[in-house]
C-alpha cells in the first residue's frame, strides 16, 4: 500500500559485501572494547539497554522498512518473550538459556498467528489489527493474574548463568557481551536476510505488490516470513532483558515504549537496519543526559522526535546523507 | 475579440517533487477566442492547467489572467478571480449529492449571489440532472458525471473555463450531447480553454490550437491558417 | 429483569462515552486520511481545563462549555503544528502516527507537571441518584445518556445542513476537486481537528464527573474508540456511532457474565475476527465519506 511506502528504497547490493563486512567487524569490535572506557556499572546498564532497544528496533525496521507492514503489535512480540522466559524459568523451573531460546520461537510463533488476519488487509487495517493484538495479549497476560501476576508482574525471576561466574558483582560484564553477542546475532541475521533474495522479493512486494505478485512472488509467504524473522530476536531480546531485569512487567506493553522504539526506527531511517541501530544509541543516550530533568525528559524526548520528523522525514540516516551531500559536493567543486 | 489576451502563461517550469513536466511553456489564449490544446498523453497538458488553477506551483516563470498576475497564488484565490478548473476525470465528490455539488460550486464569495440564476442556467443546459437532484453521483454514469463537473464549474460564475478532455470515454451518443453543451456554454460568453483527444470537435469549437509535446508549445496555429484534420494527426504521430 | 437494565443502562452509558470519543477520530480519519493517536489526550486536557476553570470559581454552566471551546483550539493547533505540515508526503499515514504520539506524550507529561499526579474530580452536571426500572443510577449517568444523541444529532446537522459541513463532507471525498471549487482546504482540516478536540473534551469532562481523572486517563477511553471505529468502519460517522452502542453493550453484558477480567480480550477478539471478514468495518459502505 502506498501509504505505507517508506521513503528511502532499499537497493540490495550498493554497498559491496566486503566492504560492509568490514565495516560490520570493526563496528562491533569498537562495541566490544566500550567496556575498557566505561569500567561503572551504570554506564554498561545503558549499553545494555541500547543493546536490547537496537535489537528490538532493526527488527521492526525489517517488517516495517523492508516489509513495509506496519506491525504496530512489534512490542507484544517482546512482551512475549519477556513473559515466556518469565514464566518457563520462574514457575517451570526451565534452565534459563533453554528458556531464552524458548521466547524467540514463541514470539516468532506468535508473529505468524497474527500475520493470518492481515494476510488480506491493507494500510491503516495492518496498523489497527496488530494494535489490537497487541492489547489482546496484554488483557490475557493482566486476566491470568494468578499465573502472570497480573498488573503487578512477577519478580524474582532468575537470571541467566556462565559456569559458575557471578554475574551479580562483575560490573555488569557478563551481560553487557551477552547484549553485545545478540545484537550481533540479530544485525547479522537481519542483513544476510535484507540482502538475500528473499529480502529482495519483500522489498518488491512493498514497491510493486501486483507487479511482484505477477513475477511469481507469494504475498501470504513473504508477509508471514517477514513478520517470523522480525519476531525471532525480538522475542529473544525480550527474554534476555527480562533475564537482566529479573522481573516481568506489562509496562512492555505501554503505549510509550512503543513509541520510544518506533521513533528509533524512524529517526534512524526505514529500511537500513543500521539506522535504527544508531538510532537506539543517540536516542538513549540523550534522553540518559536528561535524566535529571524528570517530567521535562519526556516532553524534551517528544519534543526532539516533532521536529525531526518535520524537518528530516528520512530520519538521522537522511540527514548524515544530506550532511555528507553537502560535504562531497564542496570537495568535488573546490573554490 | 478582445484585443489582449485574456490568459497568458510566460516561460513556466513547473513538475512534480525533482521531475520537471513542463519546460518554459509560454502560449497566450483568449485573444481569438477558445482555445484548443491537444498532443499526445503524458506530455504536460494536465500539468499545464493544474499549475493554471493553482494545483501545482510553478518553479519559475509567470501566469497572468485578465491582466492580473496569479502565478503561485492558492487554488481558492484562483477560483475566486472566477478562473474556473474542471479536471480531467470525473471522480469529482461520489457520496455528494448533485444538489450538494451545484451548491459546492457556489461556495466561492464570489458566485454565492449568483446562485441562483447559474442553477438556471445548469438546470437548463443539462436538464438531465434536475431529474436526479438528490441522487449521489457514484450512481450516475460516466456522461452525467462529466455533466455535474462542468455544472459545478458554472455554479462558480466562471469567467473562463478550462476543461480537461471533458469527453474522454464517453459513448457517441452522450458525447455529442456534452460536446453541444460545451458549445452552448461558450456562446453564452465564457471563454474555453479545452483539452481534448477529439480533434474535429476541438477543431469546431477553438479557432487556435496548441500542439503540446514534451511540455512545450511545439506548434500554434491561429485563425485563417486552415488545417487539415490529417496534417494535424501527422503532428500527432510524425516526429 | 434487573440484570437485563443492569446491562441495558451500563451499555448506554458507556456507549454514549464511546460515541462522542470515536466521532471525533472518524471525522479526523475521513477528511485528512490520518489517524490521531493523541485523541486520548484530548480527552485529558478538556476534563483538566475544566477542572481548572472551575477551581479558578467559575460556575460549571460557564466553565464547562468554556473548555469545551478552549479544547477547539487545542485542536487546531495540534493540527497545525504537527499534521499539517506533513501532508503531501508518501508516508503521512505512519509519520502522523508518530507525531501525534509524541504530541500525546508532550501533551500528557506537560499536565502531570502542570496539574500533579493527584487525582482530581470534577463536579457532576447534575448531582443526586434515582432508580428506573430496579436499577440505581446517578442523574450524572442519565444527564449523559440524554445529552450525548442531542450533540451527536447536532454534528449530523451541521454536517448535513448546512454549507461548511457540506464543504467538510467534500473535502473527505476529494481534495483536489474541494481546491477547484475554492475551498479553504487547510482551515476544513483546522476545523476537523478542532470539532474532533471539542467531542474528546466533553467526553472527558463527563468521565471526570463520575471517576477520578488523572493524566494518564485518555489512554483507556483511545484504545476503546480504535475498536469502536475498526468496528464501526472508519469511513463515516454514522458507523462508529452505532458501533459505539453496540460496544458498549456487549461490554456491559460481557462484565456481567464472563468478569471484568475477560472483557478486554473478549473484545479484541471479536475486533480481530470481525476485520478478517469485514476489513471495512460492519457498518460501512466502502468509500470514504461523511454521513
Amino acid at each position: 500500500m502506498t501509504l505505507l511506502n517508506v521513503a528511502i528504497p532499499a537497493a540490495p547490493g550498493r554497498v559491496t559485501w566486503n566492504r560492509e563486512a568490514i565495516g560490520f567487524v570493526a563496528g562491533f569490535l569498537l562495541l566490544a572494547l566500550l567496556p575498557l572506557v566505561f569500567g561503572d556499572s551504570y554506564s554498561r546498564h545503558v549499553l545494555i539497554m541500547i543493546f536490547i532497544y537496537a535489537v528490538v528496533a532493526s527488527n521492526w525496521d525489517l517488517s516495517l522498512g523492508y516489509g513495509g507492514v506496519f506491525n504496530f503489535g512489534h512490542l507484544a512480540l517482546f512482551g512475549i518473550g519477556v513473559y515466556t522466559y518469565s514464566l518457563l524459568a520462574k514457575l517451570a523451573g526451565v534452565d534459563p538459556w533453554i528458556a531464552l531460546v524458548a521466547g524467540g520461537v514463541i514470539a516468532t510463533l506468535a508473529a505468524v498467528l497474527v500475520t493470518i488476519p492481515i494476510l488480506r488487509l491493507k494500510g491503516i487495517y495492518i496498523i489497527l489489527v496488530t494494535f489490537g493484538f497487541a492489547q489482546l495479549v496484554m488483557q490475557v497476560i493482566v486476566s491470568q493474574s494468578d499465573l502472570t501476576g497480573g498488573t503487578q508482574g512477577l519478580v524474582r525471576v532468575p537470571g541467566l548463568y556462565i559456569f559458575d561466574h557471578n554475574m551479580i558483582r562483575d560490573g555488569k560484564i557478563a551481560y553487557f557481551y551477552i547484549a553485545l553477542a545478540l545484537l550481533v546475532l540479530s544485525t547479522l541475521f537481519l542483513r544476510l536476510f535484507v540482502r538475500s533474495r528473499a529480502g529482495a522479493s519483500i522489498v518488491a512486494l512493498r514497491d510493486n505488490e501486483e507487479y511482484a505478485i505477477s513475477r511469481g512472488v507469494s504475498l501470504v509467504r513473504q508477509r508471514m516470513v517477514t513478520l517470523a524473522a522480525s519476531a525471532f530476536f525480538t522475542g529473544i531480546a525480550g527474554a534476555f532483558y527480562a533475564a537482566y531485569q529479573r522481573n516481568a512487567s506489562i509496562d512492555v506493553f505501554g503505549m510509550s515504549l512503543a513509541t520510544i522504539i518506533l521513533s528509533m526506527v524512524l529517526l534512524g531511517g526505514t529500511a537500513t537496519i543500521y539506522g535504527a541501530i544508531v538510532a537506539s544509541f543517540v536516542l538513549t543516550v540523550f534522553s540518559e543526559a536528561m535524566a535529571d530533568f524528570g517530567a521535562w525528559r519526556l516532553m524534551i524526548s517528544a519534543l526532539l522526535i516533532i521536529v525531526i520528523m518535520l524537518v528530516y522525514p528520512s530520519g538521522l540516516v537522511g540527514m548524515i546523507r544530506a550532511a555528507w551531500t553537502a560535504v562531497a559536493d564542496r570537495i568535488k567543486r573546490p573554490a | 475579440m478582445s484585443e489582449s489576451p485574456i490568459l497568458s502563461v510566460e516561460a513556466v517550469t513547473a513538475g512534480y517533487g525533482r521531475v520537471t513536466v513542463l519546460h518554459d511553456i509560454t502560449l497566450e489564449a483568449g485573444r481569438f477566442g477558445n482555445v484548443g490544446l491537444f498532443g499526445p498523453n503524458g506530455h504536460g497538458k494536465t500539468t499545464l492547467l493544474r499549475t493554471i488553477s493553482g494545483l501545482v506551483a510553478p518553479k519559475s516563470g509567470r501566469v497572468v489572467f485578465d491582466g492580473k498576475d496569479i502565478t503561485g497564488l492558492s487554488a481558492r484565490a484562483i477560483v475566486a478571480t472566477g478562473l474556473i478548473h474542471v479536471p480531467q476525470g470525473n471522480k469529482l465528490f461520489p457520496d455528494l449529492t448533485i444538489g450538494d455539488c451545484m451548491a459546492l460550486g457556489a461556495y466561492s464569495p464570489r458566485a454565492r449571489p449568483h446562485e441562483a440564476e447559474n442553477r438556471e442556467k445548469v438546470v437548463k443546459l443539462f436538464p438531465k440532472l434536475a431529474e436526479r437532484w438528490r441522487q449521489k453521483v457514484r450512481t450516475l454514469s460516466g456522461g452525467e458525471r462529466q455533466m455535474v463537473s462542468i455544472g459545478t464549474a458554472l455554479m462558480s460564475h466562471p469567467r473562463l473555463l478550462i476543461l480537461d478532455e471533458p469527453t474522454l470515454g464517453l459513448a457517441p451518443k452522450i458525447k455529442d450531447e456534452l460536446c453541444t453543451a460545451v458549445m452552448d456554454i461558450s456562446r453564452g460568453g465564457v471563454p474555453l480553454v479545452v483539452v481534448e483527444q477529439d480533434i474535429e470537435f476541438l477543431l469546431e469549437l477553438s479557432r487556435q490550437l496548441f500542439l503540446v509535446d514534451h511540455g512545450a508549445v511545439k506548434t500554434e496555429i491561429r485563425p485563417g491558417e486552415s488545417i487539415e484534420h490529417s496534417e494535424i494527426m501527422a503532428m500527432y504521430f510524425g516526429h | 429483569m434487573s440484570v437485563f437494565s443492569d446491562i441495558f443502562f451500563g451499555g448506554l452509558f458507556q456507549g454514549s462515552l464511546y460515541a462522542m470519543m470515536a466521532v471525533g477520530l472518524a471525522l479526523v480519519w475521513t477528511t485528512i486520511g490520518v489517524f490521531n493517536f493523541s485523541h486520548g489526550v484530548f480527552m485529558m486536557l478538556g476534563a483538566y481545563f475544566a477542572w481548572q476553570l472551575v477551581a479558578f470559581g467559575l460556575p460549571v454552566v460557564i466553565a464547562f462549555p468554556l473548555a469545551v471551546i478552549v479544547m477547539a483550539g487545542a485542536g487546531w493547533i495540534l493540527q497545525a503544528s504537527v499534521v499539517r505540515p506533513l501532508i503531501g508526503r508518501p508516508n503521512i499515514v505512519l509519520v502522523v502516527v508518530i507525531t501525534t504520539l509524541a504530541a500525546g506524550s508532550l501533551i500528557e507529561n506537560g499536565a502531570l507537571t502542570v496539574w500533579g499526579p493527584r487525582s482530581k474530580q470534577l463536579p457532576s452536571l447534575i448531582e443526586g441518584n434515582t432508580t428506573i426500572a430496579g436499577v440505581g443510577v446517578s442523574l450524572h449517568q442519565i444527564a449523559i445518556i440524554v445529552i450525548t444523541p442531542l450533540i451527536l444529532a447536532a454534528l449530523w446537522s451541521f454536517l448535513n445542513r448546512t454549507r461548511l459541513g457540506l464543504a467538510l463532507r467534500a473535502v473527505a471525498q476529494n481534495e483536489d476537486a474541494s481546491h477547484l471549487v475554492g475551498l479553504n482546504v487547510t482551515a476544513l482540516y483546522g476545523l476537523a481537528f478542532a470539532i474532533a478536540a471539542s467531542l474528546a473534551g466533553l467526553a472527558g469532562i463527563f468521565m471526570g464527573g463520575y471517576r477520578f481523572m488523572n493524566p494518564s486517563m485518555g489512554a483507556d477511553p483511545l484504545l476503546k474508540a480504535l475498536i469502536v471505529v475498526v468496528f464501526g468502519g472508519i469511513s463515516s460517522i454514522s458507523g462508529p456511532i452505532f458501533a459505539a452502542y453496540l460496544i458498549g453493550f456487549f461490554e456491559a453484558a460481557s462484565n456481567y457474565y464472563f468478569g471484568l477480567y475477560w472483557t478486554p480480550a473478549l473484545l479484541f477478539l471479536v475486533l480481530i475476527a470481525t476485520l478478517m471478514v469485514r476489513p471495512e468495518g460492519i457498518f460501512a459502505s466502502r468509500s470514504r465519506g461523511l454521513a
